[in-house]
C-alpha cells in the first residue's frame, strides 16, 4: 500500500458514495452463528456455534449449520494438507450420532479426519464415544472460565477464502478477511478488520465491525449493495460507472469515500495535517 | 451409469416443470429411457403438463410407504414408451418423505433408466432437500429477472453445499427485443453473476402456454417453434453434443425489416 506518499488524499478521484449518515450499532462482532475454523498445533479445530436450551429465534438449525460448514470447508480447502486431524468443539451443542456421522462425512469429503470431540453435553459425549471418536469433557469448574473465550481484544488470524460468496451466505470473522472470488448480491462479509476482495463486490461488506474506523474495504470491482466501515453506512450511486478499477473504501471525516487503488493513500496520513 | 439430474430454481414460476417435461420428452425422442420424478409433493403438476393426469393410480409416497411396487407407481407415457413418470402425491405434504427415503427411491429408479430427472419444488426447504438428495447433476432454471437470478444464486450455493459439482444453467423466457432495448438482463449478465456453465437459452414463447394447457410438451409439436428447438438443443447438449446456442438477437420479423436491420448495423 502507498502509505508513505507525502501528498494529501484530496487527489482522490472518486467519492462516489452517498452517505446515509446513519450509524449501525456496534457492540462487538456477533459470532454466535458462525462456524470457526482454526489451526492449532498441526490440527484443525472446528468451533460450532453455541446453542441455548430455549428455542431462540435466529439460532442455526442443524441443517443450516451443516450447509455453512460445507461452504466453509469448500472455500478454504487449500488451507490444510490431506488427512489433517480435526477436533470439533461442540460446547453446549447437542449432537446425536447421525449428526456426528454427517460431520464426519463433510470433513472427510474435504480430506479431513475427525478425531476428537469436545463437548459439555453428556449425550453428545456418549454418542461420540460410541462412534469411536475420542471425547473431551471439561470438569464442572472449567465451565466458568470457558466463557471468557470471546473477549480477546487482538484480532484473530486472517481468514483466507477461495469461493464465490452467493446470495444468502454470510461470513463473519473477528479479524481481516481475504476473499478470492466474488461477493454476489445477497451475500455479506462482516469483519472486525479489513476486507480484501479479489473479485467483484456486489453484496454487503462491513469492515471494522467492532468499531475500528481505520478499517478498509478493497475490491477489484466495487459495485456493492452497501458498504459499512465501523459505524458508517454508505450505498453505491445508482448510476454505474463505465469502467471499473480496483478500489479502496475508507472513512474520512465526511463519511465513507472510495478511491482508485492506484491513487489511494492511507487516510491516517492525511487526516491529521488537514484537521 | 445412469444420470440423476435435479431441475431446480429457488423461485417459483420460472419454468422448472415445463423444462422437465420438455427435456424428458426430448431425451425420450432420442431413444433414451427416461423417468421424470415429480418431487413437488402436495402441489403436483408434472402429470398435467405431460397430459398423463388421468393415468395416475399410485404415487411416489405410496411407493415409499410400500403400499405398491415401484413399477406400479410409474406411469408410462402414451406417446413415447421410453418415457415414464413417477407422480407426486397431492394429498400429502412435502415433509411426508425424508431425503433418505427419496434417495433410496431415486437410486432404485436409476437401475432401470438412463436418465432420472427430478423436478424440484420451488423454495429451499424440505421439498428441495428431498429433490436434491440423490442428484449427481443439477440444472438451475432462471428467468432474466433480478429476483429469479438472486434465488438461483442462493440455490447454486446450496447445491454446492450438497456436494453437487456439475451445475448447469438454463435461462428461460428471454425476450430478445427487450434485451436489445436494455430493458431486460441479458444471458451474459445472468451467466456472469452465477458463474456456472450455460446449458441453454429458451426464448419466451406463447406456444409454451398453449402446449402446457394441452398437456403436449412443445418438443412434440409438428410445427417448429424456437422454444421447442431450444429444448431439443438442451437435450443434445446433455448428451454431450456441442450445439450452438440459438441466435436470438434477430426477432423473426419479415425479410424486409431484417434487411433494414443489417443495413443500419453496417452503417453504424
Amino acid at each position: 500500500m502507498v502509505s508513505d506518499s507525502p501528498t494529501p488524499t484530496d487527489r482522490d478521484v472518486s467519492s462516489e458514495l452517498t452517505d446515509t449518515a446513519e450509524s449501525t450499532q456496534s457492540e462487538g462482532l456477533n459470532l454466535h452463528q458462525q462456524i470457526r475454523l482454526k489451526s492449532d498445533g498441526g490440527q484443525l479445530v472446528v468451533h460450532l456455534p453455541p446453542q441455548s436450551d430455549s428455542d431462540t429465534a435466529g439460532e442455526l438449525t442443524w441443517q443450516e449449520l451443516w450447509q455453512q460448514l460445507k461452504h466453509r470447508l469448500q472455500a478454504s480447502d487449500r488451507s490444510w494438507q490431506p488427512n489433517t486431524r480435526v477436533r470439533v468443539v461442540a460446547g453446549d451443542r447437542l449432537l446425536d450420532s447421525r449428526q456426528l456421522q454427517e460431520l464426519d462425512d463433510a470433513l472427510s469429503q474435504a480430506q479431513l479426519k475427525l478425531e476428537r470431540v469436545f463437548t459439555r453435553r453428556r449425550q453428545t459425549a456418549v454418542a461420540a464415544a460410541t462412534a469411536g471418536y475420542s471425547v473431551e469433557q471439561p470438569l464442572a469448574q472449567d465451565l466458568l472460565q470457558q466463557t471468557s473465550e470471546l473477549s480477546a481484544t487482538a484480532l484473530a488470524e486472517p481468514l483466507y477464502l477461495h469461493t464465490t460468496l452467493r446470495s444468502g451466505t454470510e461470513i463473519r470473522h473477528p479479524g481481516n478477511v481475504v476473499l478470492v472470488g466474488d461477493v454476489n448480491p445477497g451475500g455479506a462479509v462482516i469483519a472486525e478488520g479489513d476486507i480484501l476482495i479479489w473479485g467483484r463486490l456486489r453484496g454487503v461488506a462491513h469492515a471494522g465491525a467492532a468499531g475500528n474506523p481505520q478499517s478498509l474495504i478493497m475490491a477489484l470491482q466495487m459495485e456493492p449493495t452497501q458498504i459499512r466501515i465501523a459505524d458508517s453506512v454508505a450505498r453505491a450511486p445508482s448510476d454505474k460507472p463505465s469502467q471499473y478499477y480496483p478500489e479502496v473504501a475508507y472513512i474520512t471525516p465526511h463519511g465513507i469515500r472510495i478511491s482508485r487503488a492506484a491513487d489511494f493513500v492511507r487516510p491516517t496520513a492525511a487526516v491529521s495535517p488537514d484537521n | 451409469m445412469s444420470r440423476i439430474i435435479v431441475i431446480t430454481s429457488g423461485k417459483g414460476g420460472v419454468g422448472k416443470t415445463t423444462t422437465t417435461a420438455n427435456l424428458g420428452m426430448a431425451l425420450a425422442k432420442r431413444n433414451r429411457k427416461v423417468v421424470l420424478v415429480d418431487a413437488d409433493f402436495g402441489l403436483r403438476n408434472l402429470d398435467l403438463l405431460l397430459g398423463l393426469e388421468n393415468r395416475v393410480v399410485y404415487t411416489a409416497v405410496e411407493a415409499i410407504a410400500g403400499e405398491c411396487r415401484l413399477d406400479q407407481a410409474l406411469v408410462k407415457d402414451k406417446r413415447h414408451s421410453q418415457l415414464a413418470l413417477l407422480p407426486a402425491a397431492q394429498n400429502r405434504m412435502k415433509d411426508a418423505v425424508s431425503p433418505a427415503q427419496m434417495k433410496q427411491l431415486v437410486m432404485a429408479l436409476a437401475k432401470k433408466f438412463d436418465y432420472v430427472i427430478v423436478d424440484s419444488p420451488a423454495g429451499i426447504e424440505q421439498g428441495f432437500q428431498n429433490a436434491v438428495s440423490a442428484a449427481r447433476e443439477a440444472i438451475v432454471v432462471t428467468t432474466p429477472e433480478i429476483a429469479a437470478v438472486r434465488d438461483a444464486d442462493r440455490v447454486v450455493g446450496l447445491l454446492e453445499a450438497n456436494g453437487i459439482r456439475k451445475i448447469r444453467l438454463i435461462v428461460n423466457r428471454i425476450r430478445p427485443e427487450m434485451v436489445e432495448a436494455n430493458d431486460m438482463m441479458s444471458v451474459e449478465d445472468v451467466r456472469e453473476l452465477l458463474a456456472v456453465e450455460l446449458l441453454g437459452i429458451v426464448p419466451d414463447d406463447e406456444r409454451v402456454i398453449v402446449s402446457t394447457n394441452r398437456g403436449e410438451p412443445l418438443v412434440l409439436s409438428e410445427e417448429p417453434s424456437l422454444a421447442g428447438q431450444a429444448f431439443d438443443n438442451i437435450a443434445r447438449r446433455l448428451e454431450g453434443e456441442t450445439v450452438d446456442f440459438l441466435e436470438l438477437t434477430t426477432p423473426p420479423e419479415g425479410f424486409l425489416s431484417r434487411l433494414r436491420k443489417i443495413l443500419t448495423t453496417r452503417i453504424l
